[in-house]
């Protein structure tokens, strides 16, 4: 016979209902701020995701894993380069792992998903990548866009070039054929017409093309004075091959204009690297004291120098810090008013986030790679030659109203 | 003109290569009847090899030799270690097999030469580009327009003109037949799959000085020689080489009208064939 009392029941029936209908009241209990990294391990970019997370991880543990004396509980998920997946594993991690801060992914049409999912679930989400959406025609109140304006890229990287190159004015461009690629062609035609560019072909591809050689051929017979991609990844990588083998660099130059630095230079040899250009979000070389302290480290721990994937991974996560700290709360509406208008000096030099827009205004870096005889060491790629930090004329600004929370 | 006729160049030196990934992917494919979803990873080997043979030894012609006679070998020791023993088991198993050794391949690629993609150059003797009167091509893709040409011939010579090309094509028809016969059908499982890695390990070590080295490079590549396959006809082997060359020169011809649908393209064609002929191109089955 069961010895169980009335009275045992009622107690393992509360215990139940503790354990299993509240599990809200149990998670607020925690003291843990949980962040997400939503890290790319799979798709396009499977090979970005996990220097994103050393540079993420880097940040944090300066910190020692905590913030405002609590604890900070730091989780990733592969978006695996997809939008579906992105918001749904975001999704999951703000309601089952409680997550209510959220950097990535790397993907800027995956990106403007999960800044819906931000929306819808009133979480922070901060970002970094070339669509203008974001802090544009779909911002809002809950996503910040930490890379600069593919305005502020397209303007360092076209003056740059024509104040060193002013005769060619001839120019053919390759376009990765989604929102970032989209953002930056628009500004670099319109940057363009002030020096009187013209754009003798704009060709746009598919992302993650590998079979180069038909765009370069219709590039090569347009006899441009210069070819600029904007792509990224493996799709600037396999052009910039394709357009050496083509025999059109070192002859014409080529500016991979928003390009991840160290990243794609190293799987480019020397000689196809002549002549080639670079506008990029982050080079290690930059002179700032953030960047130096950074560079160090993660050049001791990892053996090479940290390219944009990392540096801007670990810099988002330096700004939602320093508006934890700003803010003196973990409360997402506090930090969210503590990072507008926010102003740090970090890797890049001076940034200040546009409390309108949620933009980041920030310096942009153009290099010029060495040749061969010239590189000091392997990773000796190229000289910053000009940064920019020419913020969107108003008059092209889509972001009205940022809204309300 | 001369821009379309470089265009067509262009898609008959992509669509050979293509084509040479079709052969060895379709040869695998009608003999043993398995889906090889390893050849991707296998075409990945033969490129990282002929780089490291090359950079070791100083020699690209001896690194074109060797590097796809290593992944000959490493598909003979794949039939012959796992393959073989899965024949009984069915399809399914043989199909996961094959899944399951293309994920290890990668990730052993990424294990032994880094998650980070690098550049090989061709030979100096043919870099740079050579005057065709017409366009200024690449000196590298002529000469691998010219030895894809070449290999794809070998092959069909081979397939068709020898005594054991005419025992694996009777493979392909009749297993059972064949082995009836009193010919040892494991020797030819064992021989047809050595051949088809081979010839993917010769597409990727021609392709290393176009598209360098990158650890997913062979999923890129999988995907198009199914449609080869599929395309001219599962097991059919001239079948194979139109399918190669006929997406070759649409992707290029798209390109150079409507670059977005570069990729797509490729679909796109061998849906419309499948509509009007289920069987691909050349097949029976």
């Amino acid at each position: 016979m069961s010895k169980l009392s009335r009275r045992d029941v009622l107690k393992f029936g509360a215990g139940a209902a503790a354990g299993l209908g509240f599990p809200s009241i149990v998670r607020a209990q925690s003291k843990e701020i949980v962040i997400l990294g939503l890290w790319d391990q799979t798709g396009a970019f499977a090979d970005v995701g996990p220097i994103n997370d050393r540079g993420m991880k880097m940040a944090l543990e300066e910190r020692g894993m905590q913030i405002l004396g609590r604890p900070i509980k730091y989780i990733t998920r592969d978006g695996a380069t997809q939008a579906g997946t992105s918001t749904r594993r975001t999704e999951e991690a703000v309601d089952g792992d409680g997550a209510k801060f959220v950097i990535g992914p790397w993907s800027s049409g995956v990106a403007l998903a999960v800044s819906e999912v931000a929306k819808r679930k009133k979480v922070v989400h901060l970002f970094s990548g070339g669509t203008e959406d974001i802090s544009g025609a779909r911002c809002h109140r809950y996503s910040f866009q930490w890379a600069a304006s593919p305005y502020t890229a397209a303007k360092t990287v076209v003056d740059s070039f024509m104040k060193a190159n002013p005769k060619a004015k001839r120019w053919h461009l390759l376009v990765a054929d989604y929102a970032f690629g989209w953002s930056v062609e628009k500004y670099v035609k319109e940057v363009g017409k002030t020096h009187g560019i013209e754009f003798v072909g704009a060709d746009r591809h598919p992302l993650g093309e590998r079979e180069f050689s038909n765009y370069v051929q219709k590039a090569a017979a347009n006899k441009p004075d210069a070819v600029a991609m904007i792509n990224f990844g493996g799709d600037a990588v396999a052009g910039a091959r394709e357009i050496y083998n083509f025999g059109l660099t070192p002859k014409v130059p080529l500016i991979m204009t928003w390009s991840s630095g160290v990243e794609e230079l190293v799987q480019l040899s020397p000689e196809i690297r002549q002549n080639i250009w670079v506008g990029s979000n982050f080079y290690y070389t930059a002179d700032t004291p953030g960047a130096k302290e950074f560079v160090k480290n993660y050049t001791a721990k990892f053996g090479n120098p940290p390219g944009y994937a990392p540096s801007a991974a670990y810099s988002m996560t330096r700004l939602l810090l320093a508006g934890f700290d700003k803010a003196k709360s973990a409360e997402v509406q506090d930090v969210i008013r503590a990072l507008e208008g926010i102003e740090v000096n970090d890797i890049v030099g001076r940034m200040r986030m546009d409390a309108a827009t949620h933009q980041n205004i920030r310096p942009y870096f153009f290099m010029r790679c060495k040749s061969k005889d010239a590189m000091k060491h392997a990773t000796d790629f190229a000289d910053i030659i000009a940064t920019g930090d020419t913020p969107l004329p108003k008059e092209y600004g889509a972001c009205k109203d940022i809204g309300g929370f | 003109m001369s821009f379309v006729a470089a265009q067509i160049l262009n898609g008959i030196a992509t669509g050979m290569l293509y084509a040479l990934m079709g052969l060895g992917l379709s040869l695998i494919t009608g003999i043993l009847n398995i889906p090889n979803f390893a050849h991707g990873a296998l075409f990945a080997v033969g490129a990282y090899l002929l780089a490291t043979v090359a950079v070791a030894i100083g020699n690209f012609w001896i690194a074109l030799l060797v590097a796809p006679l290593g992944v000959a070998l490493l598909g003979l020791a794949i039939e012959y270690v796992g393959i073989r023993r899965l024949y009984a088991a069915g399809h399914d198993y043989q199909l996961l097999f094959t899944f399951g050794l293309a994920l290890i391949i990668s990730e052993s690629i990424i294990l032994i030469w880094g998650p980070i993609g690098s550049s090989y150059l061709p030979p100096e003797v043919l870099r740079g580009g050579a005057d065709l009167g017409f366009t200024m091509y690449p000196k590298y893709r002529l000469f691998v327009m010219l030895a894809a040409g070449l290999l794809v011939f070998a092959t069909w010579l081979f397939l068709e003109k020898t005594r054991y090309g005419a025992i694996m094509r009777a493979g392909i028809e009749n297993k059972e037949m064949v082995s009836l016969l009193g010919i040892d059908i494991k020797m030819l499982f064992t021989v047809a799959f050595a051949l088809g890695a081979y010839l993917a390990g010769i597409a990727g070590a021609l392709i290393a000085p176009i598209r360098g080295l990158n650890p997913s490079m062979g999923v890129d590549m999988l995907g198009i020689a199914f449609v080869v396959v599929a395309l001219g006809g599962l097991g059919n082997l001239l079948g194979a080489i139109a399918a190669g060359l006929i997406i070759g020169v649409a992707q290029a011809l798209v390109a150079a009208y409507w670059t977005e649908a570069s990729t797509v393209v490729i679909y796109a064609v061998m849906a419309v064939v499948l509509l009007v002929r289920p069987q691909g191109l050349f097949g029976i089955r």
